[in-house]
């Protein structure tokens, strides 16, 4: 179905009508509701996959700018539509996935992040040179997967301190980090440590398991 | 309606359109278009015709250009606002002039016309900022309420869904009032020239040409890093502010602290001036503006 965040029209794929709870799922950088089928499945109620802007059927944003908030506009976008939801989220939609269960924590009861591409490497201290001088020179080596806006790479990176993923991260209701042997960002790790969350080791299978276990 | 007149504001001798970031950005000139460029950004919710007294008193020896920024004046709406693409916009204002420019900034265009030079260097001479040196910073209260920031900023986007747009004021006098009440310095024959210039007509009325999407806006940036900012920059800075207390400027507690990061820096003070050195007295200001780019 269609949906409107402010200007932007956005794609919302409902992947299951199942009765029960709600499922929101936010693909990572370059992803889109494609990556859930398996996700989808596994979970006991109603699913819905969003394209974020610049991604799969949803707009391109005019202005060439896209930064986690306004994606986190984008997934209230689809809460206004569904109300109380669990949410899971991959890479940049992870971090997505924490703004909401932060800002939105009457409607979002629990959080499940996982790996995937986006806001990876920074660091605890800020760096807006990073992305301010990656936009005069694209890196066209890494391109993102066809149908995505090249202007996303802005989003590859994350230039952000990490004490403010954790505020989000303390005012969550419940968050479940996915951990393999993989590596994690800086503020994955930093969001980690917070009272709300708890590390689930093992496959997709085992992180929607523990979402719905509530 | 007839476009108000004012003492000393002299119409652009020239308009044209850069294209940035898929967003069309206007600029106004004054001046020999062979004459060395000076860009002129101006401030959140104004507009570059808030430079037509200070333009022309700088166009007696550079091509004047100023610009609106994107969602401002004559400029087109984006679907979003972010930092990065106003400083590309500047950029982009900066490269359609063919060689490198001055940059003149006031209030938020102070803080363009700086990170333009720290993301082009080659492409720019001397900085200056009429008191655009970034908001204090955040109170602990302020820092603790981070997540409602964000709640608060979807809030904002989701009424935006359903209104995109001002509601209309049956008369222009009411935006002039409105404008009024947040500058009470400046005058009210100014405040018509400028207003007017601020405002578009339709058939309901009359509302603010400036996105009210602009007003949206949250994330991690804070404003104590920008003494960190600072200190990369390059260029020569010349950094102007208004003598009187109006409430809008930064105690020199905070500013100065700030402002000693630059490495190459002079710092000037017009007298009986407020927030809006340029509008409230412009020849003291082009002054400063001439004698440091001379120098």
């Amino acid at each position: 179905m269609r949906l409107r965040h402010a200007r932007i029209e956005l794609e919302l794929h409902e992947l299951s009508r199942r009765q029960g709870p709600a499922l929101l799922l936010l693909h990572a950088l370059g992803g889109s509701s494609a990556d859930w089928a398996e996700a989808a499945a596994l979970w006991a109620g109603r699913v819905y996959a969003l394209d974020f802007c610049g991604h799969g059927r949803s707009h391109w944003v005019r202005g060439g700018v896209y930064y986690p908030e306004l994606l986190a506009g984008d997934a209230d976008a689809a809460l206004a539509h569904l109300g109380t939801a669990a949410v899971a989220g991959a890479g940049v939609g992870a971090y997505v996935a924490l703004l909401l269960a932060g800002a939105r924590r009457d409607l979002v009861h629990a959080a499940l992040l996982l790996p995937g591409r986006g806001l990876a490497g920074g660091g605890g201290e800020p760096d807006f040179d990073r992305p301010l001088l990656a936009a005069f020179t694209p890196d066209r080596a890494t391109p993102l997967p066809h149908g995505s806006d090249p202007a996303l790479r802005g989003l590859e990176c994350d230039p952000r301190p990490t004490v403010y993923a954790t505020r989000f991260a303390t005012a969550a209701r419940r968050l479940l980090l996915l951990e393999d042997s993989g590596e994690r960002p800086p503020w994955w790790m930093a969001v980690r440590d917070t009272p709300a969350a708890r590390a689930v080791t093992g496959d997709l299978r085992s992180g929607i398991v523990e979402l719905a276990a509530g | 309606m007839l476009p108000p007149r004012f003492p000393g504001a002299v119409e652009p001798e020239r308009e044209r359109d850069v294209e940035s970031l898929g967003t069309r950005v206007h600029v106004l000139e004054w001046g020999d278009p062979a004459a060395a460029p000076v860009v002129l950004c101006h401030g959140f919710w104004d507009h570059a015709r808030g430079f037509a007294t200070l333009a022309p008193l700088l166009a007696a020896r550079y091509r004047v250009v100023a610009m609106d920024a994107r969602g401002h004046g004559g400029s087109e709406w984006a679907d979003v606002y972010a930092w990065p693409a106003h400083i590309h916009d500047v950029v982009m204002v900066v490269r359609s002039l063919g060689r490198p420019a001055h940059l003149v900034g006031h209030s938020m265009g102070g803080g363009h016309v700086i990170d333009t030079a720290r993301a082009l260097p080659a492409a720019v001479r001397k900085v200056v900022s009429i008191d655009g040196f970034g908001p204090p910073p955040l109170t602990a209260e302020e820092e603790a309420r981070t997540p409602e920031r964000v709640t608060d900023f979807l809030d904002q986007r989701r009424a935006a869904a359903t209104r995109p747009d001002w509601r209309p004021y049956p008369r222009l006098d009411q935006l002039i009032e409105r404008r009024r009440a947040q500058n009470p310095r400046l005058s009210i024959e100014w405040l018509r020239y400028f207003v007017f210039h601020a405002a578009r007509e339709s058939a309901d009325g009359w509302r603010w040409k400036a996105d009210p999407l602009l007003g949206h806006g949250c994330g991690p940036w804070r404003p104590e890093w920008l003494a960190q900012t600072f200190a990369r920059l390059g260029a020569p800075l010349l950094a102007i502010s208004g003598s009187e207390d109006d409430s809008w400027g930064l105690p020199e507690t905070i500013l100065g602290p700030r402002l000693a990061r630059v490495q190459r820096l002079e710092r000037a003070t017009v007298s009986g001036a407020g927030h809006f050195v340029h509008m409230e007295r412009p020849r003291e200001t082009a002054q400063l503006i001439l004698d440091y780019l001379e120098n």
